[in-house]
């Protein structure tokens, strides 16, 4: 009986490794390999893609890690990260506070929220560069009106209010992602909860500082860290409004590494680049996976 | 719960905010792109239109390569959301179904996979591209939106195939039916609504990948629509009439595909975060 059940287990488990196989040998080829490759880029020189270049050392690590446009994208990049994750889970938050209520028409909004998740990037730069345009556009002529501004600006001229207008129409983008996780999150407190908690005499605004909040402290956690590794990697919305600009003021670190390699074409230093770059984000990887995946007691 | 009259009022100021900033840059990029140049740039915008003009469309469609973009990304996104059905499908039923040694490692492995920066493996993936020949070829593009669609749907999959009760699947096996008719004769329909969410989410990233293709692309033959229109911004600086029937086209994809399964898409979404 117990050969036969531990013959049943081996069949299993190779039916489970037959069937994940594919996905990874997939993601084996497209990130593992190249990953380990980006590290044996970083330590030679080269010049042109799929010509070996000579074994170099550290060298690279040293002029990159001495470099301060390295270290000013790293700044950006960290006050990139901040910035999208407070204005994203305070948008979210609001959001999901009010889709969890019931109202008419509740379930199709709770869908249509993650509309600006859902549309292309490019159409999302489109619509920010006409809105903020100082030609036409919409922005400017609601502020002029509403009397807040005299005269049009360049939301994109200097450099606070570029990054501040990048953070602010990249959390425009994710905000819903996130109100649906969080709404996800509220609507697993058990109602009876709250039920106890009026029948205590206890009022809403008590309600969630004690109960909505704490609970959902875990999943607030997650998605803070999930979210700080979205936000890092955002490339196109940055590279197509503002090109890094104005005078590098919007250059994280994704900008740098792309222009360093396919504008300078200075390839082993962006390599080195992604490879300090890893090594800082997966440092944060390791702590979400750690809270994302199944804990031992539910498998 | 009970609202009194100050909480309804909150409760439809919240409301009305969140729909005015997720809903009004649309209104006003699909309705601008039926009004005449003279209206869109005017320095008095409208809210609603009050000139007609199919002009902006037609020119996208007759006298710009958008139609061509349009039909490239069609192809990658089919592609690459094909593809990772299939996979995430079977990973998914491995992971979440079945017991096998190295299981909780690998699956972290795979999630780390999900907020993995792309552009880390930017140079090695084109140097790669470049030795397979494929640089400026769809395929590539198709293979590199299903490595970066496939962690997530993988993760997306774990809501509905927990959700399918054991016994239906113990009822077949003691029926004598092998794991793969379980699996496609069984398992497969019960988590349809599942697959048809990470169809949408492999259709989504793939129909708004930038980096890879702006990079792995290089004739206007092959570019697909997030890079095409990329370029057209740069033509036609001033076309904002184009730009806007160009972002509304864009759209219409994806918004029609996401009104049929949107449903099931947020309930993958949320229940998915289910630990």
């Amino acid at each position: 009986m117990r050969h036969r059940r531990s013959r049943r287990a081996r069949r299993e488990a190779l039916f489970a490794w037959l069937l994940g196989a594919p996905v990874i040998l997939w993601l084996g080829a497209t990130l593992v390999y190249p990953l380990v490759a980006s590290m044996i880029y970083s330590v030679e020189n080269i010049r042109i893609i799929g010509s070996p270049g000579a074994f170099v050392g550290l060298s690279n690590y040293v002029a990159i890690l001495t470099d301060p446009d390295f270290w000013m994208a790293f700044l950006r990049s960290l006050i990139w990260v901040v910035g999208n994750s407070v204005a994203q889970v305070f948008l979210a938050f609001i959001s999901a506070l009010i889709l969890a209520q019931a109202f008419p028409g509740v379930r199709i909004a709770r869908i249509w929220i993650i509309l600006t998740w859902i549309v292309p990037t490019i159409v999302i730069v489109i619509v920010w560069r006409w809105l903020l345009s100082t030609s036409g556009g919409m922005i400017n002529p609601l502020l002029m009106e509403l009397g807040i501004i005299d005269s049009p600006i360049g939301f994109f001229s200097t450099s606070v209010s570029a990054m501040a207008t990048l953070v602010l129409i990249n959390s425009w983008r994710w905000f819903p992602f996130i109100a649906v996780m969080l709404l996800a999150g509220i609507q697993r407190i058990p109602g009876d909860l709250y039920e106890a908690a009026t029948v205590d005499g206890v009022s809403g605004f008590q309600q969630f500082r004690h109960i909505t909040m704490p609970l959902l402290q875990p999943t607030i956690f997650v998605l803070t860290i999930i979210g700080t590794l979205l936000s890092f990697n955002v490339f196109d919305i940055v590279w197509l409004l503002t090109g890094g600009g104005p005078a590098d003021a919007t250059t994280t670190l994704p900008i740098l590494i792309y222009r360093t390699a396919f504008k300078g074409y200075r390839l082993s230093e962006a390599a080195a680049m992604s490879v300090v770059a890893t090594v800082v984000l997966m440092g944060f990887a390791l702590l979400a996976v750690r809270t994302l995946a199944p804990s031992r007691e539910d498998k | 719960m009970r609202r009194g009259i100050v909480g309804n009022l909150l409760l439809a100021g919240g409301l009305g905010f969140i729909a005015v900033i997720v809903l009004l840059p649309f209104w006003w990029v699909i309705s601008s792109s039926i009004k005449q140049t003279s209206e869109i740039i005017s320095i008095t915008p409208t809210m609603v239109p009050h000139s007609f003009t199919l002009a902006h469309f037609d020119k996208l469609l007759r006298s710009s390569d958008f139609p061509r973009f349009l039909a490239n990304s069609l192809i990658v996104a089919a592609g690459a959301m094909a593809i990772t059905v299939v996979l995430a499908a079977l990973a998914g039923y491995a992971f979440f179904r079945l017991k096998f040694p190295g299981q909780g490692l690998l699956y972290r492995l795979i999630l780390v996979g999900y907020a993995f920066p792309g552009i880390v493996v930017l140079v090695p993936l084109y140097g790669m591209m470049s030795a397979a020949h494929l640089i400026d070829s769809l395929l590539a593009l198709i293979i590199i939106d299903v490595t970066f669609a496939l962690p997530f749907a993988i993760w997306m999959m774990r809501a509905f195939l927990v959700a399918v009760p054991s016994e239906v699947e113990e009822a077949a096996r003691l029926d004598g039916a092998s794991h793969m008719t379980v699996l496609t004769r069984i398992i497969v329909p019960m988590i349809a609504p599942g697959l048809a969410s990470v169809a949408i989410f492999a259709f989504v990233s793939s129909w708004t990948e930038y980096l890879f293709a702006s990079v792995l692309i290089q004739s206007d033959a092959h570019k697909t629509l997030p890079v095409g229109l990329a370029g057209i911004i740069g033509q036609y600086q001033v076309d904002w009439g184009l730009m806007l029937a160009g972002a509304t086209l864009t759209t219409v994809p994806v918004v029609i595909l996401f009104a049929f399964i949107g449903r099931y898409f947020v309930t993958g979404l949320t229940t998915g975060a289910v630990k």
